[in-house]
């Protein structure tokens, strides 16, 4: 055997070692591990060498997604057929009854493939659910919807599992909200489509959830319909993505990164960027086609062999991140600070997304064959770099010029965009003005609208939930359920998350 | 016309219905004994005590005139300990058209603004036009927060031109109000019955200070009076904190939890649903 290639067997076995005999680690987690590092053993899928110099040089990133990717990164199946029609894979008839329903889709949930092991998209549950609630009367739809979130949040213990509800008020929408507040569990994320036929009063109640566990979100429905497919789903953190498609995987740009190989701003938009976004397509298409062409995934799972998933429903996503430090480092000028930052964030963002919108998507075909433009979160790893397009933790200028700066930017994006406010507790005590605040960032164009009190239990990371007390455990050295919490726990202290402007102040001395 | 504004919160959900920004205009004409802005009570002097305090060098003097600059300042508050005056350098001069612009600029986000202080009244005539160019463009409500110490005829113009009062009442008995505030409440109990019949009395609130009023008699009283205005307006009882107390009461005692939720209780009794406010220290 050559030596390079046996040195790699060594560093591979110590690896796995290291996996099976720390014990930090649980059982899934340590299962997890072990795959991603058989799949590792491969070569990456192929990509040029200006590709890997990207990746050598931190300016691309594919997220740790592994080398040889044999399922799309997210999947958001369709789950309203699977109600209809029922599954001849798994052997389920269609539900007729509450208990039914939900036992289908606790057994479908384990069976949807992704980057995390665990399903990122639990459906439109609300209305999923809606009928078989109304005729099950409210004592029990409320004991069985809670056995269901209970289900979920142990089975599926990861802060990436993203339920959606709305627009429309719903007798379980409202079911959830209510048992989401008493249960105070990280997991499912929640998601709320609002659109104007949502009612103040539904919408309130989804207020008062959030101010008490920082979920859920709500989301532009009316803009990403229109930009999307009025199909469309959250998943996993802030990703909008087609009902009964997906995302093969997400290669992210740290905009920072790059500035630093530019001369200027000129010569970032002219020549860093363009060259930079075209390697990242490069590597996209490259890691798609071998999940289609090669892993084979949609001639092998039953989600698309039944017609759960379709392959002209999925995309690739580009993500971006560090547009802050990007423009601090070109302009000197600070975004959400200096009006001027706009001008220039707006020159970036379009550079990237026109020479992305030019390359083919390979099988992007749920957005038009071309690949999704994305603002990425970040990740535990990033330190002193701002996610997506938002603005730097502790610099954020007033809430409104925040808000209508960032609306500007959100437009751009079509699979996927956010930003975090936190609010004081007494927010707590006027829901509807927190709602008037909602309403009129979306009016502003701000696609998702995530929020918390600063007093809060839960603290939200790049897009998911983790709860203090269990950053605390994990930092003692516990092992722990939820595999996000430990995440979590690195990036509050690199990302700097708890330097979040408190943006509404009521507590003053008023007396 | 100008108005002395002290300071501006963009959004606050603490005054008055849904989203609302709070504007707290500079003056006062009460003197409460557990005051937690007193730096808003008396215009600037120009003595320029707090000019040579500023760490941060954002104040000077320029032609005998204190003037603030806001991108240098640190917020540290020295200028507030050692005014002599009850007053601020930091306050900000704003012309009608140019608060009602900077309002409207963020409009969408807001349900309306709220009046506070100080004692906004004293600035009623500035109140008025802003609100009255307000109503022209927009459909943004407009409360006010006040002790409702002014004279009847200039609060009845106000509260014709408004959306709505938060009214302040210290204390029920006569005795016990000019002890705590250093007026008499009668011509506030005119004004709470004229803003009441105008239909614009939002809500009376009324801070409890361990020892002065916190009697259930009080609270009983102020319960009943209310009850015997109208059918809507609310209470909100507020626990005396001495954190932020930058008067006679910074070393008074907070008002226990129980003794809160008895005269809770009380005004609840009375008013019903129409009562709130919590316990927070």
């Amino acid at each position: 055997m050559k030596l390079e290639t046996l040195s790699r067997v060594r560093r591979a076995m110590n690896r796995v070692y290291e996996i099976i005999t720390d014990t930090s680690l649980d059982y899934k987690d340590k299962r997890h591990l072990l795959a991603a590092e058989a799949e590792n053993f491969l070569p990456y899928v192929k990509i040029s060498e200006k590709a890997q110099n990207y990746f050598a040089e931190g300016i691309l990133c594919d997220l740790f997604e592994g080398h040889a990717p044999y399922r799309p990164r997210y999947i958001l199946p369709d789950y309203q057929k699977f109600m209809e029609k029922g599954s001849e894979y798994l052997n389920l008839k269609p539900p007729q009854d509450l208990f039914e329903a939900v036992n289908a889709l606790l057994i479908i949930y384990r069976y949807v493939p992704s980057i995390t092991s665990y399903p990122v998209y639990l459906g439109q549950v609300d209305e999923l659910l809606e009928p078989f609630v109304l005729a099950a009367g409210e004592e029990l739809s409320e004991k069985l919807l809670k056995m269901f979130l209970v289900q979920i949040d142990r089975v599926l213990p990861d802060g990436f599992v993203h339920m959606n509800i709305g627009p429309k008020d719903t007798r379980t929408g409202r079911l959830l909200l209510k048992l989401e507040r008493e249960l105070k569990q990280a997991v499912p994320n929640i998601s709320l489509k609002y659109n104007e036929e949502t009612p103040d009063s539904f919408a309130v109640e989804a207020v008062k959830t959030a101010l008490e566990i920082g979920k859920p979100y709500f989301v532009n429905d009316r803009e990403l319909k229109e930009d999307l497919d009025p199909a469309y789903g959250v998943a996993s953190c802030y990703n909008t993505l087609l009902i009964g498609g997906g995302s093969f995987t997400l290669v992210r740009l740290n905009l920072k990164e790059a500035a630093k190989k530019a001369r200027d701003f000129q010569d970032f938009i002219q020549n860093v960027l363009p060259d930079a976004v075209l390697a990242q397509a490069e590597v996209i298409n490259a890691r798609a086609k071998f999940i289609v062409e090669e892993a084979k995934f949609f001639e092998t799972s039953f989600l698309a062999k039944e017609g759960l998933i379709s392959l002209d429903r999925f995309t690739s996503m580009a993500g971006y991140f560090g547009l802050y430090e990007c423009l601090e480092h070109l302009t000197g000028l600070k975004l959400g600070q200096d009006k001027e930052a706009l001008y220039y964030a707006e020159q970036v963002l379009k550079t990237a997304k026109d020479t992305l919108k030019r390359v083919p998507g390979a099988y992007c075909n749920g957005t038009g064959g071309r690949i999704g433009f994305h603002a990425q979160s970040g990740i535990d790893s990033d330190i002193d770099v701002t996610p997506g397009v938002r603005i730097k933790y502790g610099e954020e200028p007033d809430i409104f010029t925040q808000i209508k700066t960032e609306g500007r930017l959100h437009k751009y994006f079509d699979t996927g965009i956010s930003d975090i406010y936190i609010f004081d507790r007494t927010a707590r005590e006027n829901p509807e003005g927190v709602l008037k605040i909602i309403k009129g960032a979306l009016e502003e164009g701000i696609r998702v609208f995530s929020f918390n009190t600063s007093d809060s239990e839960f603290i939200r990371i790049t897009g998911y939930l983790v709860k203090r007390t269990d950053v605390l455990k994990y930092e003692k050295g516990e092992v722990l359920r939820e595999d996000t919490v430990k995440l979590g726990a690195a990036s509050i202290k690199n990302n700097n998350t708890e330097a979040r402007k408190v943006r509404i102040i009521g507590e003053r001395n008023s007396q | 016309m100008r108005g002395i504004v002290n300071k501006i919160i963009e959004v606050s959900f603490i005054d008055g219905p849904g989203s609302r920004m709070a504007i707290f205009l500079q003056g006062c004409n009460l003197d409460c004994l557990y005051c937690h802005n007193p730096e808003t009570k008396k215009y600037c002097q120009n003595c320029g005590r707090c000019v040579e305090q500023c760490p941060a060098g954002a104040l000077t003097n320029l032609d005998g005139r204190v003037t603030w600059d806001k991108a240098i300042c640190h917020g540290c508050d020295r200028c507030l300990e050692v005014c002599p005056h009850s007053s601020s350098p930091k306050t900000t001069l704003w012309e009608v058209e140019d608060l009602v612009a900077y309002i409207l600029e963020n409009e969408v986000f807001l349900d309306g603004v709220t009046f506070s202080g100080g004692e906004c009244t004293l600035q009623a005539d500035f109140i008025l036009e802003v609100s009255h160019k307000l109503k022209e463009k927009s459909n943004l409500t407009v409360f006010v927060d006040t002790n409702c110490f002014l004279e009847e005829e200039k609060f009845l113009t106000l509260c014709q031109n408004i959306d709505g009062i938060m009214a302040d009442l210290k204390a029920f008995d006569p005795v016990l109000h000019r002890k705590l505030t250093g007026v008499a409440n009668e011509l506030i109990f005119q004004n709470l019955n004229t803003a009441s019949q105008l239909g614009v009395l939002y809500e009376v609130r009324t801070v409890l200070v361990p020892g002065l009023n916190d009697h259930p008699q009080e609270v009983k009283n102020i319960a009943r009076f209310i009850r015997e205005l109208n059918s809507y307006t609310l209470l909100k009882l507020i626990p005396f904190r001495n954190y932020g107390v930058k008067s006679y009461l910074k070393e008074a005692p907070n008002l226990p939890e129980e003794k809160f939720f008895e005269l809770f209780e009380v005004a609840t009794e009375i008013l019903g649903s129409r009562v709130y406010g919590k316990y927070s220290i």
